[in-house]
């Protein structure tokens, strides 16, 4: 098989790697935002069991969340496809860790803003959701599109539960034809030519950044 | 088929037969990092024309997934007649993909001591090696510690990927349950638990270890 016929069959995967992707970012953003806001007014209890749940998905290996709730929720009576638990997982686990990004964005907001937007009569929402978010937003991009990435390839584990991913494709054809070498740097090359343009645009966006803020 | 409390406490001892591999894998896999971590970084900075090239290498380990890179070690290289432990091939695995995050832990550690450091050694007459060894070291050693201890809790969460390379660890003990019980269920979930037990005992030495080092409690733990 020739690189470009090993590229474009893995590629028939590309639409299971690119849908997790998406539906794994529906989870991931919502999940970051609201924790890490929660986690950063909340006080006491309440922000302690928000802490455990931002810690029970980070802390825990992406592969081991996955195998577990693939499996487990069936004995449970809860019955979700391959596609729901992988991207529910894998988003999950993605978003815990973007919701610390939320969390140092907002505490290193100036305290001045939330002061100025009071005294100007605004409610304490409205200064969270027109002031400190946007800040907070805009600070967090570049660890954000790291997160991204991470997902981007966490994707790859949703092989393991039988969804016909890329690496999945790329294993099938590997045991048709007798070519692991050619068809592994096929799959390296396929997931590099998605990600490695992110990652220099990653690194791009913290550059400037830095220069901004040295300024 | 139910969850089965009782049957799920009973593996427990079971699934843990796999954890010193897991912490074995975890230390020597950090090691490995560091060292090759250490060694792009040198590459990136011995000359400017390496430079490109150490960064297109270190951004291409970073853009694929560490399954997929693991799958290339363990399927491609004995096609080339090179046959090795799966042991061996997953600590260099990991150590191979973790390389390429703390090079540029290293990168930014290097970069944060101020240039005026290095200039006002060598004005006092100290030579290149000792400004290395007396004035650019401990600053960038004291810098990157409590990014390389994030990393060292990430090295550990990705252990549990060997069990698709068939390393005994944890995870693989637990699939050793499940496939001889054919439960899933319960083994997965105590594994779950067990790999979760043992991340946040690892984040509380590394944060103890910093504290005792006078580094500060902040672990900032990254993703990966």
């Amino acid at each position: 098989m020739s690189l470009f016929e090993i590229l474009s069959s893995i590629y028939e995967g590309f639409g299971v790697t690119a849908s997790v992707t998406i539906l794994g970012l529906l989870y991931a953003i919502p999940f970051a935002l609201l924790a890490g806001v929660l986690q950063h007014f909340s006080t006491g209890t309440a922000r302690w069991s928000i802490t455990a749940v931002i810690e029970f998905w980070r802390s825990s290996p992406a592969i081991v969340l996955l195998y577990a709730f693939y499996y487990s929720l069936p004995a449970f009576d809860v019955y979700l496809s391959a596609t729901t638990v992988g991207s529910m997982v894998l988003g999950l686990n993605a978003g815990a860790y973007s919701s610390q990004a939320v969390r140092a964005a907002l505490q290193a907001i100036n305290r001045g803003q939330c002061e100025a937007g009071l005294a100007l009569g605004l409610s304490r929402f409205t200064v969270l959701r027109l002031i400190e978010i946007p800040q907070a937003i805009s600070a967090m991009i570049p660890t954000f599109i790291n997160d991204v990435i991470q997902l981007i390839k966490g994707t790859s584990l949703v092989s393991l539960i039988t969804l016909t991913d890329m690496t999945y494709r790329a294993k099938e054809i590997a045991q048709l034809s007798y070519d692991p070498a050619g068809i592994y740097s096929g799959l390296l090359l396929a997931y590099l030519i998605i990600c490695y343009p992110v990652t220099v645009f990653g690194r791009y966006l913290e550059r400037s950044q830095q220069e901004k803020r040295a300024r | 088929m139910g969850f089965d409390i009782n049957f799920a406490i009973e593996i427990v001892p079971l699934v843990l037969k796999g954890i010193g591999n897991t912490i074995l894998v975890a230390i020597l896999s950090f090691f490995g990092a560091v060292a090759l971590g250490f060694f792009w970084e040198m590459l990136r900075r011995s000359h400017r024309l390496m430079r490109p090239f150490a960064q297109f290498i270190i951004d291409a380990i970073r853009s694929t997934p560490a399954l997929v890179q693991i799958y290339f070690l363990y399927f491609v290289l004995p096609y080339y007649g090179i046959v090795l432990p799966a042991m061996f091939v997953g600590i260099f695995g990991l150590s191979f993909y973790f390389s390429g995050y703390l090079s540029e832990v290293f990168k930014a550690g290097i970069d944060a001591v101020p240039a005026g450091q290095s200039e006002a050694a060598y004005s006092l007459g100290i030579g290149w090696r000792d400004t290395v060894a007396f004035v650019i070291a401990p600053q960038m050693l004291r810098n990157i510690a409590a990014p390389t201890g994030a990393y060292s809790i990430s090295i550990l969460k990705t252990t549990p990927l060997l069990a698709v390379i068939a390393v005994p660890e944890m995870l693989g003990s637990a699939f050793d349950v499940a496939s001889k019980t054919y439960r899933y269920a319960e083994p997965m979930l105590v594994a779950g638990a067990l790999f979760l037990a043992l991340s946040l005992l690892a984040v509380g030495v590394i944060s103890r270890i910093e504290r005792r080092l006078g580094l500060g409690p902040s672990l900032k733990l990254k993703s990966a």
